[in-house]
């Protein structure tokens, strides 16, 4: 068995797992919507609609419900001490990292599309370029992944791990967070260019991030 | 002939208090058992067996990644049984096809499909305990598998143990109670404060 099916394994167990217990899911949609309504809510109308700052505040969602997403994932591999019986078989560490990493960007991606649908219906929304709107979404998604398994993976044992897995991650995620925002807002008014560069440095982000947490966190895991 | 699992001396702190002091132990082939009081470090050296904590000094070698059932039942929430244990089976690379049969002798057939946590303790105990049917690995670790059992189970896991022995697997495993094992065992350890010894 390759490294890869292990990983697509861990995935699939927690993919299950969410869907038979929606509790991260439910979560996150109802935090990432009700950010949206109240961002329309003290904005007013008229701002709430910017590119910059819908886009800004739905980055700034999607955020926080992956940190939500992926307590929820660990809190129930702690459980009964499953998380154990992965990382004692072969090759179980790697598996575990990039397991949870494909599963918390397939249920972000859920999640982004629910929040983005409802941005753009609530909001009224004109999207200039809907292509590349959806190139950067994904290459947002997927940059946030990474680098939440990574810090939630080091605050694993550490009891206030709510707290200390948004303060090492989100200092790290700036320039995602950024890129995210600007490429989303550049193809929201129609600049193609910008939109693309900004997906392409996404894509660099999840490269860089992805590899440097397969170096890390085998080594970190106890 | 080599031992199939050893830790060499080997020390373990965890929360800047030493659990395991300078411990060397070589794992054979068969039944040893690990006995000592509460709070000596009988866990710890399960899992400084299957790499599970960090050795602050020392070595671990093991012949073959071990399979370790902790006092836990290690099995996902969410996921049946049956779930469960086709994740491990598929891990390791050997067939789910055998689960079902694990499931049938460990009592578990009605139950099979069953979120984890919807079965009893001793129910969950005995689906971990199917593993050492699924996953026959040359190195078994068991932590108080006869924790929450009742008769039949209590005898499930010795004929499981037996049979694992009878395999040529390396047995080890913690427990306070079931002394009549003492007359199966390979080898006997005793743990206390974190210091270990043969009796």
């Amino acid at each position: 068995m390759s490294s890869l099916d292990r990983a697509l394994l861990v995935a699939a167990r927690d993919l299950f797992a969410e869907r038979a217990q929606p509790d991260g899911l439910a979560a996150a949609l109802t935090f990432t919507g009700m950010v949206i309504l109240l961002e329309s809510l003290a904005f007013g109308p008229g701002r709430a609609r910017e590119a910059d700052v819908a886009s800004g505040v739905f980055w700034i969602a999607v955020l926080f419900a992956a940190v939500l997403i992926s307590a929820r994932s660990f809190d129930r591999d702690l459980e009964d001490d499953a998380i154990d019986a992965v990382i004692a078989m072969p090759g179980g560490r790697d598996a575990l990292y990039a397991g949870k990493v494909v599963a918390l960007g397939v249920i972000l991606l859920i999640v982004a599309a629910a929040a983005g649908l409802f941005s753009i219906f609530l909001l009224d929304l004109q999207i200039a370029l809907p292509a590349h709107l959806l190139l950067v979404a994904l290459a947002g998604i997927i940059a946030l992944p990474p680098v939440i398994v990574t810090t939630s993976v080091i605050a694993l044992r550490v009891r206030a791990r709510f707290a200390v897995v948004p303060i090492l991650s989100f200092p790290m995620l700036v320039p995602q967070l950024v890129a995210a925002t600007q490429g989303a807002a550049a193809a929201l008014t129609g600049d193609g260019p910008a939109a693309l560069a900004w997906a392409g440095l996404l894509a660099s982000f999840t490269l860089v991030y992805g590899v440097l947490g397969l170096t890390i966190v085998p080594a970190a895991i106890e | 002939m080599p031992p199939s699992a050893s830790l060499h001396d080997a020390t373990v702190v965890l929360d800047d208090r030493p659990v395991l002091r300078n411990v060397s132990v070589e794992i054979g082939p068969g039944l040893t058992l690990l006995r000592g009081p509460n709070g000596a470090g009988k866990t710890t050296v399960l899992r400084a067996i299957a790499g599970l904590v960090p050795l602050a000094r020392g070595s671990r070698a093991v012949s073959a990644p071990p399979l370790f059932i902790g006092h836990r039942s290690m099995l996902l929430r969410g996921l049946s049984a049956r779930a469960n244990l086709s994740f491990f089976a598929s891990f390791r690379g050997t067939s789910a096809a055998d689960v079902d049969e694990a499931l049938r002798r460990w009592g578990l057939s009605e139950l099979a499909d069953r979120p984890v946590e919807r079965l009893s303790a001793g129910q969950r105990r005995r689906a971990a305990l199917a593993r050492l049917d699924i996953e026959q690995q040359p190195v078994v670790l068991l932590d108080e598998p006869f924790a929450d059992l009742d008769r039949t189970g209590i005898l499930l896991v010795r004929d499981a143990i037996v049979s694992a022995v009878v395999r040529g697997q390396a047995v080890v495993l913690v427990t306070h109670a079931r002394e009549e094992l003492d007359r199966d065992a390979t080898q006997r350890l005793m743990i206390d404060a974190g210091e270990v010894r043969a009796i």
